[in-house]
């Protein structure tokens, strides 16, 4: 594993706690609802963490092509939730329409990280 | 409000940021964005949560040139809780039925073929019991002890203690004349 590669999956794993901390702490507060859209964000990355190993399986450690591999999920992936999210829009279902919009934003998150990194 | 509507409602209640709407709501009516700052909430998620109110009938909304305001449905929170307790069960019928079958499950565990095997120990079990030899009684007519008897005697053996028993659970009803079936007016 890559110092990159270490790097990203702490990053991963902080966010995974503050969510997991936050949806905690809004679940406490009687705002179950914010809870839940908090799980839905650690899903995202407990997700990609596991592209990311999977990656690192299929390209090997430490080379760029785990990299492209991991991007090119990064587009992959989420392409359904774009569908989801315009069906979503289409039909007025606003909860369906704020979860899918949560998991895009925490993919779009990700990848920019990935080319701050 | 039907019983829907009301645990529609409670459901949607029980949720601070939905409270916060709420009490933001009842001062003047808003918009999202307004909503959203002075909650310290993302847009989306003040939009959210204004679909479940508004769903649940607690708000209603209305274009004011460039803005979707929203406000709070006063009429409903005008509703006390005791009228929402004291309405009729969407499941009336339900319960009806479920009593129906419960009663026949009794009665098939302690008759065989019209007869009374043996007088239940449960007080709510001996009360269906009775109630059903009870239908052998005519209404409005008055009879003797031996015509109690005779009829009592068709269901089980122990024919004293039924009577005893139906003028105790207030059942029959007895005087110096005879014996009738209570809630006759006889």
């Amino acid at each position: 594993m890559d110092k990159q590669q270490s790097e990203f999956i702490r990053y991963l794993d902080e966010r995974i706690a503050d969510c997991n901390e936050r949806a905690k702490s809004l679940r406490e507060e009687g705002r179950a609802d914010e809870g839940i859209f908090e799980n839905i964000r650690t899903n995202v990355y407990e997700i990609f963490k596991t592209v990311l190993s999977a990656a690192e399986k299929t390209c090997g450690a430490g080379n760029s092509a785990k990299w492209d591999f991991f991007l090119q999920k990064t587009e992959q992936i989420p392409e359904n939730w774009r569908i989801s999210y315009e069906k979503a829009k289409e039909h007025g279902d606003i909860k369906k329409m704020h979860i899918e919009s949560i998991k895009l934003e925490t993919v779009q998150e990700i990848r920019e990280m990935i080319m701050k990194s | 409000m039907t019983e829907a509507d009301a645990i529609r409602l409670f459901k949607c209640l029980a949720d601070k940021s939905r409270l916060q709407i709420l009490k933001s709501l009842s001062v003047e009516d808003m918009y999202v964005e307004r909503l959203a700052k002075r909650l310290g909430l993302s847009a989306p998620t003040v939009c959210f949560h204004l679909k479940k109110l508004s769903d649940a009938g607690a708000v209603t909304s209305y274009k004011n040139q460039y803005y979707m305001m929203y406000s709070l449905k006063k009429e409903v929170f005008q509703t006390s809780i005791l009228e929402i307790v004291q309405q009729e069960s969407d499941e009336a019928q339900l319960q009806i039925q479920r009593d129906e079958e419960y009663r026949q499950k009794v009665l098939d565990a302690f008759f065989e073929y019209g007869k009374l095997k043996a007088i239940p120990a449960q007080l709510k079990k001996e009360r269906i019991v009775l109630e059903h030899i009870a239908r052998a009684f005519e209404c409005g007519r008055m009879y003797s002890e031996k015509e109690v008897n005779l009829i009592l005697s068709d269901f089980y053996d122990d024919f004293c203690t039924i009577r005893r028993d139906m003028v105790q659970e207030g059942i029959l009803g007895r005087s110096s004349v005879g014996y009738w079936k209570m809630g006759d007016g006889v």
